[in-house]
């Protein structure tokens, strides 16, 4: 007789088989006929540009968690959204009081200037240039080279 | 949950939804202000200051707040507003006076002044943790109070970013912390898988039936002891410490010496009296629930604490390290009077702990006066310091004479009821051990004032002046530890009304 994790077990083992046996018969099964343009990385529909390995804006980051944040609040007025009427005054506060500090959250980005979105002349730094160059320069002027291109991407 | 039950949790909440208040007011503040920021630390002392008034109003009224469970007869909460919470709080607020007090003159947090609203901001966010943490009596809240804690610590480890120590000490407190909250929530996760509930009382309730395995809530217990140990600085949870203390910025480093090991105090007393004790007998000793032997561990811990801490603080050439060491060897005598599990051994601990908070924050501004000015805070720089800045020498001696806990200052008032409490439990072997470890801990504690003293000054010792407001400060933390060491009365019968925990 099996445990309650003797069946999670027994799921785990079907989930691993089942994705391998899934590869396996795909791979028998298909067409193989590879190109230039199938073999590139997918970038958004774009032509890729540059190498992969750059340092990514940390405004990317912020844009991120603002958007987490709201995303998150949504889920969290739609129970209120249906109950809120059963409370009357003391309810509908409750939810205005939480949009409220929301709110002040969204504006306190906006003051700092975490939406502000400066864009310099994009510099693209291709790996195989980089290393080219800071092998051909002394060691000070490498730091100048790095922290440049760390303030124009 | 109706509306009438919600109503009266949020009215025992009142201190903690007023800390938010103010929490949203500083970072509005904060946002208009563009430049001269010099309002917000007020701010921040009024705001604690308001919480402080409410949480002594209702001080003798208990109840839960957030009924979440409950047997047949009782219904307990999340929450529980109680008078060991409510001395807990106090602590903690009116330490955090201080430590704004003490930021406002630190030459540290002037330089960062144009973020000083964060800076406060992520104080409030600390202090919202601990005043929950210290009431919560629901496993989940306690991981999310201390979760709040952490976090907003880890930040302020590192939040000037003048030296590369301050980053290091963040890095620091931030992985040891992390990996300890994990280890604490699998813990949690355990008792959970255990017993069904993650509330404390009804914890108790299933402790005592008969169907507990003894060996995997041996495992469970030792794993949350790994979080809160993390918060006390026992050992061996205690790595971060020595680093992060001497890393992070004098002033937060003087609040974590004080106020996050008080919540992980009362964290503990909790966790322990709440879901370990069968009842209390009349002679005021606990009576555990005999699935797991508490006070083995403690005694354990406060033993190797209390030794470890006191002989690497011999070593140490910088104060605010051997002060960091210091520190954890007064966790380890704290442990002790917990591990004599009484209601003496409470009180002690709550008498170690008001004594505890006025000498460690006043030798922590010291350091923090004298290295604004010398930029230096290696004890061979204290050279003749006595003679060319009387009135921070003498301080200084009272302070660290209070800290050895030599009479008639208020450290000695507080390691006599704690190693009353001890002789009472009939633990002598430890007492002996304890009262060594003093002695080790005064080598350590005089040899500062041996070189402010006996040491001529050198050529390159700075004569230090205090400002006026730095000393008023300071007077307000030295004349406290040399009264209670000679009237200590008031104390006393203040916490011995302060140790009822609800529902025990």
């Amino acid at each position: 007789m099996l445990t309650e994790f003797g069946k999670i077990f027994v799921f785990i083992l079907l989930a691993v088989a089942f994705v391998g046996i899934a590869i396996f018969a795909a791979k028998l099964i298909r067409p193989h006929r590879p190109t230039q343009e199938k073999l590139t990385t997918y970038e958004c529909g774009e032509n890729p540009e540059g190498t992969p390995w750059v340092q990514f804006n940390i405004r990317f980051y912020v844009v991120a968690l603002i958007f987490l944040i709201f995303d998150v609040e949504v889920v969290l007025l739609f129970p209120w959204a249906l109950t809120y009427q059963d409370y009357g005054l003391y309810g509908f506060l409750a939810g205005i009081i939480f949009l409220v500090v929301l709110g002040i959250g969204m504006a306190y980005e906006w003051q700092k200037g975490d939406l502000e979105w400066a864009r310099p002349k994009p510099n693209i730094p291709y790996l195989s240039n980089l290393i080219k160059k800071n092998t051909d320069q002394t060691s000070e002027n490498i730091i100048v080279e790095q922290t440049e291109t760390n303030q124009t991407t | 949950m109706d509306l009438t039950s919600l109503n009266n949790s949020l009215r025992l909440i009142t201190p903690e939804i007023i800390l938010s208040i103010f929490l949203v007011i500083v970072v509005v503040v904060d946002l208009i202000l563009k430049s001269n920021k010099k309002v917000i630390p007020y701010l921040a002392v009024l705001g604690f200051a308001v919480t402080g008034i409410v949480v002594i109003s209702s001080l003798d009224s208990s109840g839960f707040a957030f009924i979440t469970a409950s047997t047949s007869s009782k219904q307990f909460g999340m929450f529980a507003h109680d008078p060991l919470g409510g001395f807990f709080k106090l602590l903690i607020l009116s330490v955090s006076i201080f430590i704004v007090l003490f930021t406002i003159t630190s030459s540290e947090i002037k330089q960062i002044h144009l973020r000083s609203g964060e800076f406060y901001a992520l104080m409030y966010g600390m202090v919202l943790g601990m005043m929950v943490l210290v009431s919560a009596v629901d496993l989940i809240l306690i991981y999310v109070a201390l979760e709040l804690l952490s976090l907003s610590s880890y930040v302020l480890a590192g939040f000037t970013k003048l030296r590369d120590r301050n980053s290091e000490a963040a890095l620091k407190y931030m992985i040891y912390g992390v990996v300890s909250s994990g280890l604490m929530l699998f813990g949690i996760s355990i008792v959970y898988g255990l017993t069904g509930t993650t509330n404390l009382y009804l914890i108790n309730s299933l402790l005592q039936g008969p169907q507990i395995n003894i060996l995997t809530l041996l495992f469970a217990v030792l794993l949350i002891m790994a979080g809160v140990g993390f918060k006390i600085s026992a050992v061996p949870f205690h790595f971060w410490t020595p680093d992060v203390y001497e890393g992070a910025p004098i002033t937060i480093t003087a609040y974590l010496s004080v106020a996050s090991k008080a919540a992980g105090f009362a964290l503990l007393i909790r966790v322990i009296q709440i879901g370990f004790v069968s009842f209390v007998g009349s002679d005021g000793f606990w009576n555990l629930i005999p699935v797991f032997d508490w006070k083995a561990l403690l005694v354990l811990l406060s033993v190797l604490t209390m030794t470890l801490g006191n002989l690497s603080a011999l070593w140490q050439n910088n104060l605010k390290r051997m002060l960091a060491y210091s520190s954890i060897a007064h966790a380890g005598y704290l442990i002790l009077a917990l591990a004599t599990l009484s209601t003496q051994g409470v009180v002690a601990v709550l008498i170690y702990f008001i004594f505890y908070a006025l000498m460690n924050l006043g030798a922590f501004y010291i350091v923090m006066i004298i290295a604004d000015r010398t930029g230096s805070e290696d004890i061979d720089d204290y050279d003749g310091l006595g003679y060319t800045s009387s009135f921070l020498g003498v301080s200084l001696i009272i302070l660290l004479v209070s800290l050895v806990g030599l009479p008639p200052t208020a450290g000695f008032i507080g390691k006599l009821y704690l190693f009353i409490a001890v002789l009472d439990a009939e633990m002598y072997v430890v007492a002996v051990i304890a009262v060594l470890n003093t002695v080790v801990s005064l080598y350590y504690y005089l040899r500062v004032l041996k070189h402010m003293y006996l040491t001529k000054a050198s050529d390159s010792t700075q004569s230090v002046r205090a400002s006026g407001g730095e000393k008023i400060i300071l007077l307000l933390l030295v004349v406290p530890t040399l009264l209670f060491g000679i009237y200590f009365q008031p104390i006393v019968d203040f916490t011995k009304s302060c140790i009822t925990v609800l529902g025990v």
